[in-house]
């Protein structure tokens, strides 16, 4: 019952469609088994004298008084026939169509959503390629379910019926006989379509190791000249591609028997059919029209006992398809009974004793951290990686939840104040930044659609990456993302700054966000940036101590505390961690320039 | 670049060139063929004889009354039966055997083209093109000539044998039914063109869906941070909405076309009742003849229904064919002459007997170049390393410090002037020579898939575990994967992707050192390190240039400081050449640059 709720719950107001269509389909395949009638009828009634298979309003119709009418009204008679199943047949399909594809449309959509609202904690943990292949295959798996396979099921076992009862009609016994090796063959395509399933597996993992090896040669090809490995490159290829071609050929290898041997079953059961309706036609049970009948009936069992084997082998897929797509559906969204309140957001920031961890973690990543920041500050965080500096911007915008402790926005615990309208006052600059398929004016311009071209390009100069764009081939209509071109990491960094100057932030947070540009585009970014922002508080992520130097206050993080707090000359004196990273770094910068110290 | 979009099929024009090279391919599977086709012919025989056989029941055994040919019957077919099943059996084999090899075929020319193909090649391919040359098209041409090949040569035998039989049978119905053949093909070929667009169509919207579900799950962060899940949903929206349409249509369109053909076999069908009918009831001809002519109507649409769909899809394979010959056939627009092939070997071949030592002197002589259709980067630009001379190179993107990098890598070749290695002109040794000699590493270091210890080997494929061992500790590399838990043997994985940028850069380092080339390339990394893997990086980038010739792309203020020539670069020309201090005396344009650098500290 949890089954049958879960497989129907997408299709909610279209399984009235699904319902018209199966009607139709009855019918058409109730048609088709008159077909053979029509030959039984012209040879048996027509032809020579013995009882007419055909049903008596069929008859009627076709009745007349000179052979040649009779036949000519049965001609025209199966004809019109036709033509009213290709209709029938239309129609079916049609209504079909809009089911599957409806209801796989309201699938894609929900997926779509739920996992645009999972939370962060989701996301960071979830595999793309499986998130991936959830959203895709399993939806294709269950839309041609629904749409081709089970209808199809249906079809056959309403055509297998109706051949049936068509051919007990006509000779009973010779019924039984055609139906002697139908098991057989039903069960051969059921067991060979689930064993061959682990091959065609082992086919495609050669495959992908195959595409791995190539791709892998492609985007490194630099290296492989670099190092003059080519021809070792060659050598690794080709084992994978041979492995790939083995594979595959023992697949078809497999294939060839089953088919050869699924042929020969099928036509045994032809010519047992025959031979019994030989002989009973010869002893005079049967007419020679019904012979030829039951050869096409027993077509109509055998074909599609083949395939039924084969479809129904293939059920599992679509509840394991299922499963995993509600995987994702039942994940609770983290907008759920979330916060309604949209208080006014002007930039005032107070950790209260906040602690975080992740619920299977053993060590606390943020522990009792508190500060002030004010209105229109700059404070900047400093710290080892895994010192806890992105969990406190995440805390920030409520992608994670502290468990102890407040954080206070102009005074009020955030977690009173909707996710969003949080989100959308505090503004961050993530050191991958993502773009979206679309052009680079386009990303530019997503959080404010209707800015006009002159704020576009403004941003892009200010952010220093105007340069960059119209060097491209196509300017600020190049496309960027997936299907476009690779944006190098600084300048991606740099458009992710463009587009944040085109909406207005009360806070803002650099996360790292100017770490692939260099030194002196940095420090230009920045300066350009001070005077646009003069209002707006300001959270600088870094790893750079030049950077960091710069702000108002700077916190330095070590495995979850706040280890020092203050100011650049404050911290300098105090001759802790922050201290030592400042000598460590200006050592590095400087190296053997000791004498040019008076330089800078 | 810019927007890659498969090329459409429309309008393709057959090509003699395009499929004589690809029958080339098939010439060494000539028995396969020959078998498929006798293979398929005699299915076709048999196929055809089928309704005889039931015709020679019909007429003989029902219509005499005579049950002692019943054995007879049954031989025959049991007959067609072992001959169908066998004759099955041995097309699907060939024709499995002939598509996998032919695909090898391809895949492995196009890998070897790869190759040799010069990195000019890679920079204005992209990958996404080259993966599905390699793939997809290799696939496709592979399945229509051999699969293809078969049904086409099936469909063409039954269609002609069925015709010939009818003919021999009974020249007046023949006529009659095969007055519907023209209509028939002609509706097969314009519902097959347009399905297979149709199904096109959805296979693109298909992978946009994809992309959007790749593009909302990766970006999930940035969405949340910038709030643009409905804007996203919306975009998202559109691409579904395409897609249920194009689906709806194509199914229905897919729905029309068996229906179409069973109408028009039904005329047929009725032409046969008709006119068959009153010469059985003036016994002219037998039942069974007309049995004969019903069964052959019926096992006519199948052969037409898959030409149809052959010859739309040659139409696909013929681009397909295009598309990976275009690549197969490239030109390497950097090659050795020939003498210098015959004296160093090729590159599959080398004659490494023949190679003498590089000492490391590099100079560039008036050397000019453009990019494949750009601007000037370099023009008569010279200069004169000595062996074991480290070089910084150092200016803004696109002042050609990579061209020069590319150039010595012989990457590209210069459009004017020549660069010497050891006093003599570059292209007189081999590009396997030369790489042999050489040590790149790169900003952002690749790995391939596999252990730690087969990535440092890259350099050398035949160094001792011992060696790679030893490179790894001289960069201070075999702290951290000593801390792996296995070693040496840890899995990188796809692209490296277990290890952390730092550690990337080192065991790249490692790599680079075993290798001990004698001219060291280095394009330094940018990108943010923590302080420790700075510093085991910096000693790392020491302790590989030390004693080389080496040129470096630099970043870091440390290396630039410490080499022992310093080129800042401009549009193409050096403007300033020199040691650190003598730069800084100078207080030109180095000096402007390291002090605003570094006005900020201190």
């Amino acid at each position: 019952m949890k089954r049958l709720k879960q497989f129907t719950k997408w299709m909610k107001g279209f399984l009235r469609l699904y319902f018209m269509a199966v009607v139709i389909l009855i019918a058409l395949q109730y048609f088709r088994t008159l077909t053979p009638l029509f030959v039984q009828h012209i040879i048996d009634a027509v032809l020579s004298d013995q009882p007419s298979a055909l049903p008596g309003f069929i008859q009627d119709i076709v009745a007349a008084d000179s052979i040649q009418r009779q036949l000519l009204l049965v001609a025209i008679f199966s004809v019109a026939f036709t033509l009213l199943r290709v209709i029938l047949f239309f129609g079916h399909r049609f209504l079909l169509a809009h089911f599957a594809e409806n209801t796989a449309y309201r699938l894609r959509n929900a997926l779509y959503q739920r996992l645009q609202d999972l939370s962060f904690t989701y996301h960071s943990r979830a595999e793309t390629g499986d998130l991936i292949q959830r959203t895709t295959t399993d939806v294709e798996t269950y839309r041609v379910f629904i749409g081709d396979q089970l209808i199809e099921v249906l079809r056959m076992i309403f055509l297998i019926t109706f051949a049936v009862i068509q051919m007990s009609r006509m000779e009973s016994t010779l019924t039984i006989i055609s139906m002697a090796v139908a098991p057989i063959i039903f069960f051969s395509a059921f067991i060979y379509f689930t064993f061959v399933k682990r091959v065609f597996k082992r086919v495609e993992e050669a495959e992908g190791t195959m595409t791995t090896t190539l791709q892998e040669n492609v985007t490194g090809i630099r290296v492989v000249k670099a190092f003059a490995n080519e021809t070792f490159e060659i050598d690794k290829f080709d084992n994978t591609s041979k492995t790939f071609r083995d594979e595959n050929q023992r697949l078809i290898n497999l294939m060839a028997y089953y088919w050869s041997l699924s042929d020969f079953l099928i036509f045994i059961q032809f010519c047992l059919t025959a031979s019994f309706g030989i002989y009973f036609t010869v002893q005079g049970r049967m007419g020679p029209g019904e012979y030829i009948a039951f050869l096409a009936y027993v077509g109509m069992i055998v074909w599609p006992l083949r395939q039924m084997g084969r479809i129904i082998g293939d059920f599992g897929k679509t509840t394991v398809a299922l499963d995993r797509i509600d995987e994702i559906i039942n994940q609770q969204s983290e907008h759920e009974d979330d916060a309604q309140d949209t208080p006014p957001i002007t930039g005032h920031i107070e950790f209260d004793k906040v602690t975080f961890q992740f619920d299977d973690d053993d060590k606390p990543l943020l522990k009792n951290v508190s500060f002030t920041i004010d209105r229109g500050e700059t404070v900047a965080i400093v710290g080892k990686t895994g010192s806890g500096k992105s969990t406190l911007i995440n805390l920030l915008i409520r992608l994670l939840e502290n468990q102890e402790g407040r954080i206070l926005f102009d005074g009020q615990d955030i977690k009173t104040i909707n996710k969003r309208h949080l989100r959308k006052h505090v503004g961050i600059i993530l050191q991958e930044p993502f773009l979206y398929s679309k052009t680079v004016y386009e990303n530019i311009g997503i959080m404010n659609k209707r800015a006009d071209k002159d704020k576009v390009f403004n941003a892009a100069s200010i952010a220093r990456v105007h340069e960059d764009i119209i060097n491209f081939e196509a300017g600020y209509e190049t496309m960027v993302g997936e299907r476009g071109v690779t944006l190098s990491g600084g300048q991606k960094q740099r458009v992710a700054i463009a587009r944040m100057l085109l909406d207005d932030k009360p806070v803002l947070v650099f996360d790292d966000s100017l770490s692939a540009v260099d030194t002196e585009t940095d420090i230009q970014i920045r300066r350009a940036l001070n005077s646009y922002w003069k209002n707006t508080t300001v959270i600088l992520i870094t790893h750079r101590i030049i950077t960091a130097k710069e702000a108002d206050k700077i916190i330095v993080l070590d495995e979850g505390e706040i280890i020092e707090y203050g100011t650049h000359a404050s911290l300098l004196e105090q001759n802790g961690m922050y201290a030592e990273l400042w000598d460590i770094q200006s050592s590095l910068l400087r190296s053997t320039v000791a004498p040019e110290k008076e330089v800078g | 670049m810019a927007y890659f979009e498969e090329e459409s099929y429309t309008d393709i024009k057959f090509n003699w060139q395009t499929w004589k090279q690809i029958f080339a391919y098939l010439k060494p599977l000539k028995k396969y063929l020959f078998i498929g086709f006798f293979s398929v012919l005699m299915l076709a025989a048999v196929d055809v004889a089928y309704p005889l056989i039931n015709r020679y029941a019909i007429d003989r055994i029902i219509g005499e009354n005579d049950l002692s040919l019943l054995p007879r019957f049954i031989i025959m077919y049991l007959i067609y039966v072992i001959v169908l099943a066998s004759m099955v059996f041995t097309f699907i084999r060939v024709a499995g055997h002939i598509q996998n090899q032919l695909a090898y075929t391809i895949r492995k020319k196009a890998f070897e083209k790869l190759q040799a193909l010069p990195f000019s090649y890679y920079d204005r391919t992209p990958i996404g093109w080259i993966m599905a040359r390699m793939t997809s098209d290799s696939r496709n041409l592979s399945d229509i000539l051999s699969w293809g090949l078969i049904d086409l040569s099936w469909g063409f035998l039954m269609m002609i044998g069925i015709t010939v039989a009818m003919f021999v049978i009974n020249v007046k119905l023949a006529l009659i039914t095969l007055s519907v053949l023209p209509v028939l093909i002609y509706v097969s070929i314009f519902f097959r063109k347009r399905i297979l667009k149709a199904y096109r169509e959805i296979r693109k919207q298909n992978s946009k869906i994809t992309g959007a579900f790749n593009e909302g799950i990766t970006g999930a962060k940035t969405t949340k941070t910038l709030v643009l899940e409905d804007s996203n949903f919306q975009d998202f929206d559109r691409l579904t909405s395409n897609m249920r349409r194009h689906s709806i249509r194509a199914a229905v369109f897919a729905g029309l076309y068996f229906p179409t053909i069973l109408f028009i076999a039904s005329i047929a069908t009725g032409l046969v009742f008709y006119y068959g009918g009153i010469d059985v009831s003036n016994t002219v001809i037998s039942i069974g003849v007309l049995y004969v002519f019903i069964s052959y109507v019926g096992q006519f649409f199948e052969p037409v229904m898959q030409l149809a769909n052959i010859l739309a899809r040659f139409q696909q394979a013929q681009a397909s064919a295009e598309r990976v010959l275009s690549l197969i056939n490239q030109e390497p627009d950097i090659k050795d002459r020939p003498e210098v092939l015959a004296q160093y070997g090729t590159m599959t071949a080398p004659k490494k007997e023949n190679w003498e030592p590089l000492y490391g002197d590099v100079s560039f002589k008036q050397v000019g170049f453009k990019y494949h259709k750009g601007e000037q980067v370099l023009k008569t630009f010279s200069l004169d390393i000595k062996r074991g001379e480290s070089v910084a190179l150092v200016g803004h993107t696109g002042a050609g410090k990579s061209t020069i990098v590319n150039l010595i890598c012989r990457f590209y070749e210069p459009t004017e002037g020549e660069i010497l290695l050891d006093g003599r002109p570059m292209n007189d040794r081999s590009i396997g020579w030369l790489h042999d000699k050489l040590g790149y590493v790169l900003q952002s270091p690749h790995l391939f898939s596999g252990t730690i210890m087969e990535n440092i080997r890259y350099g050398r494929l035949d160094a001792t575990d011992e060696e790679v061992i030893a490179s790894a500790k001289m960069v201070e590399a075999d702290r951290f994967i000593e801390s792996f838990e296995a070693g040496y043997k840890t899995e990188v994985g796809e692209g490296g992707s277990r290890l952390s940028v730092g550690q990337k850069q080192l065991i790249s380092f490692a790599r680079a050192l075993l290798a001990d080339p004698k001219i060291l390339i280095l394009d330094e990394a940018t990108s943010s390190v923590d302080t420790q893997t700075e510093k085991s990086i910096q000693h790392a980038i020491e302790t590989v240039m030390a004693g080389r010739t080496s040129f470096v792309i630099a970043h870091r203020l440390s290396t630039i400081v410490n080499a022992d020539r310093i080129l800042v670069l401009q549009h193409g020309e050096i403007i300033e050449s020199g040691n650190h201090e003598s730069l800084i005396a100078a207080k030109g344009h180095y000096y402007k640059l390291y002090t605003n650098q570094f006005q900020d500290l201190a």
